[in-house]
């Protein structure tokens, strides 16, 4: 039997020796941590299913009272932020650290517009009477938007920080883990809200 | 531009085309199940391009790609065989 060895044009190096080369981004801290919490947030998009499986007008009833639009303009929000840091993360690596935390402040504005739709659909809920204790849907809704809009919070500040040492020049193409990490805990966030819109405002 | 630069572009762009098409699938008549399917498929390839893209997971070792890749194919794949089956 013939193996192909698949070489790299330019730098003359087996594809599989280069794609195992490069590091994991950021640190192994955050990448653990990312692990933990998307296991947390299955625990509840299990329980949010199954609950919905046995009670299944209470969650139609639910679902009818939130506006899809929210989830859709969320959802929208969330990924332009996402591509902005992404797009940080390329600055960064090429040393342009202003760039960088303009972008920052770009996905920060994003992330805010998330926040305000959020809260808006947060207070209509309660001002028709629905909060943690009308039913279990209401219950489960409030849990899992609220755990994670917790983790937008947490991850604006991150964001945040980064962007103020990004402008104070301290990241380097060669020393940039930290912002690395940063990003890819703001990514989780992002991932984490694709299968939220896709179980509380999509499915039915 | 870089190709990574490209990548991102492209990436968000399918992201945005792919929840605008969700949302407008659940607005619609469509069956139940091929809205399942459909709307399933859509969030794995978000998870996907999260995954390999924005997180950059397409470049190092395959055990935390597939860790990550499993679980936007798992997870979204079991809460639809939860609810429709």
């Amino acid at each position: 039997m013939t193996n192909i060895v698949l070489f790299d044009a330019i730098n003359n190096v087996p594809v599989s020796k280069q794609a195992s080369a490069h590091k994991l981004p950021g640190d192994l801290a955050m990448w653990v941590f990312i692990v933990m919490e998307l296991s947390v947030f299955a625990i509840f998009f299990i329980a949010f299913a199954v609950t919905q499986r046995i009670q299944s007008d209470m969650f139609s009833e639910g679902r009818a009272t939130l506006n899809a639009s929210t989830g859709l303009l969320c959802t929208l929000a969330l990924i332009v932020s996402s591509y902005f840091v992404a797009l940080a993360v390329e600055a960064i690596r090429k040393g342009q650290n202003l760039a960088a935390s303009r972008r920052l402040i770009l996905a920060m504005l994003s992330a805010t517009v998330y926040l305000a739709l959020k809260l808006t659909e947060y207070v209509t809920l309660v001002e028709l009477g629905f909060d943690l204790s009308t039913n279990t849907f209401y219950t489960l809704y409030f849990l899992i938007t609220g755990f994670h809009f917790m983790h937008v919070l947490l991850g604006m500040v991150i964001v945040g920080y980064m962007g103020i040492k990004a402008r104070k020049d301290i990241y380097s193409p060669t020393d940039c883990s930290g912002f690395e990490a940063g990003a890819s805990y703001w990514h989780m966030v992002d991932l984490v809200w694709i299968i939220v819109f896709f179980l509380i405002y999509i499915i039915h | 531009m870089s190709r990574l630069i490209n990548n991102v572009h492209f990436s968000a762009i399918i992201l945005v085309l792919l929840t605008l098409i969700s949302t407008l699938l659940a607005q619609s008549n469509i069956q139940e199940n091929l809205l399942a399917l459909l709307v399933t498929l859509s969030v794995v390839i978000k998870g996907q391009q999260i995954v390999d893209i924005f997180m950059e997971l397409n470049k190092v070792q395959a055990k935390w790609r597939w860790f990550l890749l499993s679980y936007t194919i798992l997870i979204p794949t079991i809460l639809a065989i939860i609810i429709y089956i």
